[in-house]
């Protein structure tokens, strides 16, 4: 039997394809400026765990590469075929929510739910996942599996993972943290033994496919302000992300540039945004009853002290990013300034920020580029390490233009290669385009990275050319 | 109707970032509720039969990488209603120049330059040629006319399908004392062969109608069929004539006291066309024709922009029965969540297709001509 026959026989004739009509739209993304377009070999969209098991086992005794898919929404590449003959694992299909616990405070999903399918049942228990600022259609299960930036980060922090299953290259499942012991008590990291389900977390599926995972939920607040702070300088805002971070005053704090995010955050294109500062500090006060209320007058008074000035917006701008919180659907607008978007993120302490930025801006214009498309944003995570935060240095960019895109091509090989000198904490993902400088410079980590890959993966089918 | 250059295809298609944030209907508008809004991708499953998939599968066409009009090709480009819901959420989302269903339809036109056809299509080019409507009817039938002020454009489907709908428009207009006739050679305005990609009939059938029109002098158009509607302010040239759907006319009509329709007192939903919607953004026409003859609007869950396709555009109803029908069958499944059987909408095509799926359809100029 040839390999498409084996599919057709493990998942149906219905639901696998080798057909270029079928097999090209899974062959470029967003990032396809740096990662360039290829046709996965067959596309297999398994309806049961049974399927992606067998599908992997095929895989694996044929020494065929197999890329697990599950909304394809990870603008970064990562699931766009390098190898000949790929099996591209269309997971979507596994698309139920298992349960939510109201009193855990949990959901056990599966991939092919989105951030959407998942809060308008989480809603119904007053409680909401954390949420990215990606398009509520992303795969709730590959975000967090990831490892994403939330909206809610300071507040919620970034690992919301509660324990998965997982099913390897071999075929076999393998269970993590508390479900370990039960199947049905799925609610807690640690099982026994060492905690080694963070050494999965965050591979772009090249350690197996995940098919359930445990997440938190967080409570949604009837009582919620959100303050957009003007400032014409870089420095000033500096004092007020330290205290309301250190202090734990806030559930989100964002600093970014006016002209690029705040459409996003307020849903609109028609605004004068030009009439506004040309930075933005974008706070969430939440919490319940009276202590809101304190909390909310400290924060009111740090913003004072500030120097930087509560910008006057029409209340139903301010409240579109409410709805943010409940599911991005206005985020993508960053990528209407000029068709696409460019940016590099990773983490890093709060206190380089300027300089990150600085340093990025000059490249930037140097290379040829505008100051209009250039842009960051930024968002702390903890009130910890330093002040950890997430960063993006942002390009908007016609991707039909071959001279922008040599020029970011540039701009990109310099912005890694600086940033790695300056100082970072570590990408926001093992991507294309960043992994490879990085791996020269994390010595004999890479090599165990490698083998640990290699002893799960031996004959190296789960989306290779990804991270080595 | 002109064909696009490679490079302004090439350049929208690379400005679709992939959020896929056009399968969906308006989430927070919907009070969070995940409600699908692509009948293609929902129905047929594969990345391909979603907008951002469609258009890789273009650009591999134009890059010469697809090059075998295989059947499963035919089935991507052709299994879409061209309902525009895609494009309808895609412009909220980014400022940049994709129009999903244009670009769809230039798809077509592509495959269909290469002979990659569906058998059911290349039927009704050959009906169109022969008798030139798009069922192939060859009775002539025959509508009263009463003068040169407005012109019904009756339309294929009207005429032989759904001729309820064209009596009904003809005793609201006599009722209201409007100087109408119908074209003595009404030819298929073009509409199902420009969705499925065959240009070179429809400018035919275009040139001859136009002629038709310029022979009478009329002021205005009115049209029960919203396809033609789009076609005739898409792709004819300017006549000189207002194109109006029978909504808008009926609703001028009353306010000048030339139209007194009665009152039905009842409430029922209302299923908006995606051509009068969406591709031609009369939402409120239709709603308040309703409320003059006093029918409350019952909202569906997903309507105006984010309505649900009735499942019979594109050239689907004749090329993917199947598909056709599971789409209607969702609407109808929303239709009667609302507690109701019975639907209103403005459009032969819908008003054919959701019948088919159960549910007792009126079209608007039936409801205002039950009322005098
Ligand atoms: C406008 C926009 C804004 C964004 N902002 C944010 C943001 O604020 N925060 C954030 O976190 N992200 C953000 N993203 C990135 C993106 O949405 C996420 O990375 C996304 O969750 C991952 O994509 P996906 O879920 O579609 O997974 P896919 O694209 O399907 O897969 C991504 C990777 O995971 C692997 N994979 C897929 N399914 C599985 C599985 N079941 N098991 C194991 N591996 C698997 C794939 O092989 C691939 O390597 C943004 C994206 C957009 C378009
Ligand atoms: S067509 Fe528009 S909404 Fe759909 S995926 Fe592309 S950019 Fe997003
Ligand atoms: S036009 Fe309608 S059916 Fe076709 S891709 Fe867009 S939303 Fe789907």
């Amino acid at each position: 039997m040839t390999i498409l026959e084996e599919l057709e026989r493990i998942v149906g004739r219905e639901n696998v394809s080798g057909d270029p009509a079928i097999t090209a739209a899974y062959s470029r993304d967003q990032h396809w400026t740096f990662v360039p377009p290829k046709n996965p070999a067959y596309v297999a969209r398994p309806g049961t765990k049974e399927e992606i098991r067998d599908v992997l086992m095929l895989a694996n005794r044929e020494n065929a590469p197999v890329i697990p898919w599950s909304t394809g929404i990870n603008i970064r590449g990562m699931t766009i075929p390098v190898a000949d003959g790929t099996i591209m694992l269309d997971v979507s299909r596994l698309d139920r929510i298992v349960e939510v616990n109201h009193g855990m405070m949990t959901a056990t999903i599966q991939p092919g739910v989105t951030f959407g399918m998942l809060v308008e049942e989480t809603k119904k228990h007053g409680l909401r996942p954390a949420f990215p600022d990606a398009p509520l259609t992303v795969s709730a299960v590959t975000n967090n599996y990831l490892r994403g930036i939330y909206q809610t980060a300071p507040r919620d922090g970034l690992d919301h993972i509660l324990s998965f299953e997982i099913i390897l290259p071999n075929g076999e499942t393998l269970q993590t943290g508390s479900r370990l012991l039960k199947r049905d008590l799925p609610y807690f990291r640690y099982g026994p033994g060492p905690e080694i389900a963070s050494l999965f977390i965050a591979g772009p599926g090249t350690w197996g496919v995940v098919t359930e995972l445990t997440l938190k939920l967080y409570r949604i607040f009837e009582h919620q302000k959100v303050y957009y702070v003007g400032f014409d300088d870089l420095e000033k805002p500096m004092g007020l992300l330290d205290r309301v971070n250190r202090e734990e005053l806030v559930s989100g704090c964002r600093f970014v540039d006016t002209i690029h995010w705040l459409p996003p955050y307020l849903g609109t294109f028609d605004y004068e945004y030009e009439t506004l500062p040309e930075f933005v500090v974008v706070l969430v006060v939440e919490n319940q009853d009276r202590i809101f209320q304190a909390q909310d007058h400290i924060v009111q008074t740090y913003i004072a002290e500030s120097g930087g000035k509560i910008l006057d917006l029409p209340q139903d701008l301010v409240d579109n990013l409410k709805c943010e919180m409940l599911g991005a659907e206005t985020s993508p607008m960053i990528f209407g300034f000029k068709g696409n978007f460019y940016c590099v993120g990773y983490y890093g302490p709060l206190n380089l920020l300027p300089q990150y930025y600085r340093d990025f801006k000059e490249n930037a214009l140097e290379i040829g580029f505008e100051a209009e498309d250039i842009s960051f944003y930024a968002n702390t995570i903890a009130r910890f390490h330093g002040q950890s935060t997430y960063y993006e240095l942002e390009i908007y960019f016609d991707s039909s233009d071959k001279r922008s895109v040599e020029m970011l091509r540039t701009l990109h090989a310099r912005t890694v290669a600086n940033l790695l000198e300056t100082g970072i904490y570590g990408w926001f993902r093992p991507y294309a385009g960043v992994i490879e400088p990085t791996l020269d410079r994390i010595g004999n980590f890479a090599d165990y990275w490698k083998k640990l890959q290699n002893f799960i993966d031996p004959n190296g089918i789960m989306n290779p050319g990804k991270l080595f | 109707m002109e064909k696009m250059s490679e490079d302004v295809v090439l350049r929208a298609i690379s400005h679709c970032f992939k959020c896929k944030l056009c399968a969906i209907a308006d989430f927070h508008g919907s009070d969070e509720k995940w409600l699908a809004l692509c009948p293609s991708g929902s129905y047929y499953g594969f990345n391909s039969f979603y907008s951002p998939g469609r258009f890789e599968v273009f650009r591999e066409i134009l890059s010469g990488e697809i090059d075998c009009g295989t059947e499963m090709l035919v089935k991507v480009a052709f299994g879409c209603q061209l309902c525009g819901a895609c494009y309808e959420r895609c412009k909220e989302v980014s400022k940049v120049e994709l129009d999903n269903a244009e670009l769809f339809e230039e798809l077509r036109s592509v495959l269909a330059e290469r002979g990659w056809l569906l058998d059911a299509h290349v039927r009704i080019r050959e009906d169109v040629e022969r008798t030139g409507n798009a069922y192939g009817a060859s009775e002539k039938l025959e509508y009263p006319s009463s003068g040169d002020e407005v012109i019904y454009f009756v339309g294929c489907t009207a005429r032989h399908r759904e001729r309820e709908i064209s009596e009904a428009m003809v005793r609201v207009l006599n009722a209201s004392g409007a100087r109408f006739t119908v074209l003595g050679d009404e030819w298929c305005c073009g509409s199902p062969l420009l969705r499925t990609g065959q240009r070179d009939v429809a400018s035919r059938l275009i040139a001859h109608n136009v002629e038709e029109i310029r022979g009478i002098g009329a002021e205005k158009m009115v049209f029960t069929c919203p396809g033609c509607l789009k076609t005739f302010k898409e792709s004819y040239s300017d006549l000189g004539v207002e194109l109006l759907h029978a909504s808008e006319y009926i609703n001028s009509l009353v306010s000048e006291g030339r139209l007194q329709p009665g009152k039905l007192k009842i409430a029922l939903p209302y299923h908006d066309p995606c051509h009068l919607g969406r591709h031609l953004g009369i939402y409120d026409a239709p709603r308040e024709t309703l409320e003059l003859i006093g029918v409350e609007v019952v909202e569906l869950s997903r309507n105006r922009g984010n309505a649900w396709c009735c499942g019979s555009g594109g050239g689907v109803k004749s090329g993917f029965p199947e598909f056709a029908t599971w789409t209607a069958d969702e609407r109808v499944g929303e239709i009667r969540e609302t507690g109701s059987d019975i639907v209103v909408s403005a459009c032969p095509f819908c008003k054919r297709n959701l019948e088919d799926s159960g549910v007792k359809v009126f079209d608007l100029a039936e409801l205002v001509s039950q009322t005098l």
